[in-house]
């Protein structure tokens, strides 16, 4: 579903935040992207977004590359970064039709979507209000439910959980297993280990722009837990 | 004092960026930052040397110098009004570091008091420019001496000083009355503020119009045009006080300074109260959901433009008042075409037809809707960015999105213009067509600025709409090509009147047809590159 080769990323001055990083997302997986603060996880994200223009490498989703059919790779992904600021003139009924458009879904379906993904997180009583008006905590479930309802082959998703209360991350972790039973894939970064080690099927940790480690979360872990792992490898411990 | 002048330092900092795109490199930043600065001064100093010494010549000669201080004054309050009134409910009680500096250890007045010194520092500028000319001025055609001394300037710079300080205090009071409405009015927002702004336009329309009739009877009746301003004593006093009356300057000074610390003490005492009141809005929880319909990407993005323009009261009036202006003018031309075909038929040669064309062009110079477009994306550039949407026809819809309105506009004032000043069909066609390029080289330049200077990160949407690099440079550049045009048919009426036609025709189409291919070719990358 998503293959990154030999990803680089320099900015300007010459610093690399990433450094020849290749790995590959099936369809199916929930991939946990993990890594300090100033990684390059972010940075990697917004590329495969495509967001974010990068120096070297190729990034396809589903057989296209994000260089070269940027539009044809964005229609099949959607991202969601760490802090989504949303059109605060917006209601966020209109906010999701919006979406809606830009990814021409049918009215019928983006109907039965809002109402199930809005009843949910119980976010659909608020639809009619300005986005301005709304928590942190509703922006970020509005955010959501606009990348669920765009029901994508690849979701990619910069730290989902910051900002949610217990049982709208339980709802999450539920919607995006039922995504991957789809054939779907996620690809999420985290600082929230025991998520990462209880959810993804595969993890990759990042340290300073350069992949230290990648594979199955049981293979990586094994007796140990994520957080041991994690630990070592950064040289902490 | 430290933490005041740590705060002031914040709040300056952060509108001297204000202009400049704080993601670019350094030395740029302080080019377009300096381009700013350069601009407003070149503008002030401009205007005011060139209406200090019109008037000057001719009150110099009864002795009435100190009536053009008092025009210049009601100039630089003017101005400073119009270009701080609205940044005030942004800068002053919507900043975006609210929370973080209300949670510091420093009185809420404290904190008030270095938002709205930042607010003074701003007026300061225009105060400077405008009155500095005038004391040159002064300075060199009066006879009396005056300006020779160096009392004068010491009067005429505690003057400068004490000017802003009025200014301020309107302002304050001002965006505290947008920012009121805007709050209370939860359910019409948008339409309370839009209302409130209306009224201030027309407030100070009316007032300036008036200054106009005024300065036409100055020659016949100076003194009298003196002592019907009577209402405006504090800057009768500031003028008198500057040509040497100490007397009246200090009650001028006073007259400034109370209003001030009154507002800022004042307003300072229910700070914390009025901000946590101006951003209260909470979400309702009644909506029902009904079938949705769909529509295409083009459709959706042109209803965000409407939504955000016509639902952002500073945009909306910042970016249409040129529009709003034009219309009028159209339709003011027509009703008092008889007037003015008299006063035209004053001028017996006059080409009427350039005229018309002039008029209209300087109108839509001051509609900045492009131009601001990609700034105000700001923090949701991310939206688009992520969207399977073409870049290129991001840029296209978005230019479009500025002909959407100001090509219509321009037709009917054109429309109106042609009937009262009875051009000819051929005469009025010319002038439609030449709006019209006018209109796409004016969007597409404004584009194409909008992504040379980006500014997005900016503190809220005021900051980019009334104080960008791009917008300002949307509005003075198409003036200075209006200028070029006429300076074109000048040339060309040498040669004959279809050289004298042709000649700007075909520089603004060159223009348009520029910006165009630029935007189209280089545009896709320079979003990119955001």
């Amino acid at each position: 579903m998503l293959r990154i080769e030999h990803y680089s990323k320099t900015y300007p001055g010459g610093k690399k935040a990433v450094d020849d990083l290749t790995l590959h997302v099936r369809p199916g997986e929930i991939y946990g992207f993990i890594g300090h603060n100033g990684a390059g996880k972010t940075t990697t994200l917004r590329a495969v977004a495509g967001v974010m223009d990068f120096t070297e490498g190729t990034i396809t989703i589903d057989g296209r590359d994000i260089k070269k059919d940027p539009v044809g790779a964005k229609r099949v992904t959607a991202f969601l970064p760490d802090n989504p600021d949303l059109y605060e003139f917006m209601k966020g009924i209109d906010y999701l039709n919006f979406i809606a458009d830009l990814y021409d879904i049918p009215a019928d379906r983006r109907t039965a979507d809002i109402a199930k993904y809005g009843d949910a997180f119980e976010l659909t009583g608020s639809l009619g209000s300005p986005i301005g008006s709304y928590s942190h905590g509703m922006r970020q479930k509005l955010a959501l439910i606009s990348a669920f309802i765009r029901r994508p082959r690849l979701l990619i998703l910069d730290e989902p959980f910051v900002g949610l209360d217990p049982s709208a991350s339980h709802l999450m972790k539920g919607y995006l297993a039922e995504l991957c039973g789809h054939g779907s894939a996620v690809f999420f970064s985290t600082h929230v280990l025991e998520v990462a080690e209880k959810l993804c099927h595969q993890i990759a940790i990042i340290k300073d722009g350069r992949l230290v480690k990648c594979g199955s979360t049981e293979a990586l872990v094994g007796d140990s837990s994520l957080e041991d792992v994690f630990l070592e490898l950064e040289g902490d411990k | 004092m430290k933490k005041f002048f740590a705060l002031l330092k914040v709040s300056v900092k952060s509108m001297l960026l204000s202009s400049t795109n704080a993601r670019g490199r350094s030395r740029k930043k302080a080019a377009t930052g300096m381009g700013a600065m350069v601009l407003i001064a070149f503008l002030g100093l401009y205007m005011s040397g060139m209406y200090s010494s019109l008037l000057m010549s001719v009150l110099a000669p009864v002795h009435m110098e100190s009536l053009v201080f008092l025009f210049m004054g009601m100039a630089a309050l003017l101005g400073g009004l119009l270009f701080t009134a609205f940044a005030v409910k942004g800068v002053v009680f919507g900043g975006k570091d609210n929370d973080l500096l209300l949670a510091m250890p420093v009185s809420s007045t404290m904190l008030m008091a270095g938002r709205v010194s930042a607010i003074y520092l701003e007026n300061l500028l225009f105060s400077f420019f405008i009155l500095a000319p005038a004391g040159a001025v002064c300075a060199f055609m009066t006879q009396s001496g005056v300006g020779h001394s160096l009392l004068f300037w010491a009067r005429l710079l505690a003057a400068v000083l004490a000017l802003p300080l009025l200014d301020t205090a309107l302002s304050v009071l001002m965006g505290a009355l947008v920012a009121f409405a805007s709050a209370k009015l939860t359910k019409g927002g948008a339409v309370g503020q839009n209302i409130v702004m209306a009224l201030y336009l027309v407030a100070v329309f009316w007032f300036a119009f008036n200054l106009n009739g005024m300065l036409e009877g100055l020659a016949a009746d100076a003194m009298g045009v003196k002592e019907s301003l009577s209402w405006a004593a504090p800057l009768l006093w500031m003028a008198d006080g500057i040509l040497g009356d100490w007397g009246k300057l200090l009650a001028f000074a006073a007259c400034c300074i109370i209003p001030f610390v009154l507002v800022v003490f004042g307003l300072g005492r229910v700070y914390r109260k009025a901000v946590t009141a101006f951003a209260a809005r909470s979400a309702r929880n009644d909506y029902k959901l009904s079938a949705q319909s769909a529509s295409g990407q083009k459709k959706a993005l042109l209803r965000m433009e409407l939504r955000r323009l016509f639902g952002m009261p500073m945009y909306f009036w910042n970016s249409c008042l040129g529009l709003i202006m034009l219309v009028a003018m159209g339709a003011a031309a027509l009703v008092m075409r008889e007037d003015l075909r008299m006063y035209l038929g004053l001028l017996e040669d006059f080409p009427r037809m350039p005229l018309a064309a002039l008029m209209i062009g300087f109108c839509l110079s001051m509609t900045v809707i492009a131009a601001p477009s990609v700034s105000l994306e700001g923090k949701y550039l991310w939206i688009l960015r992520e969207a399977p949407v073409d870049e290129g026809a991001l840029l296209g819809l978005k230019t479009g999105f500025e002909l959407m309105f100001s090509a219509p506009c321009a037709a009917i004032a054109g429309a109106c213009l042609t009937i009262a000043l009875e051009l000819s069909p051929l005469e009025g066609a010319v002038l439609l067509l030449a709006a019209l390029l006018f209109c796409a080289a004016h969007a597409a330049f404004g584009m194409l600025i909008g992504l040379t200077f980006p500014k997005l990160d900016a503190v809220n949407e005021t900051v980019v709409v009334k104080q960008s690099l791009a917008v300002m440079l949307g509005m003075f550049v198409p003036m200075a090509a209006l200028g070029a045009c006429a300076l074109a048919y000048w040339l060309g009426s040498m040669a004959g009147p279809v050289l004298a036609i042709a000649l700007p025709l075909a520089l603004l189409a060159a223009f348009a047809g520029a910006c165009a291919l630029i935007l189209a070719k280089k545009g896709p990358a320079m979003l990119r590159a955001l």
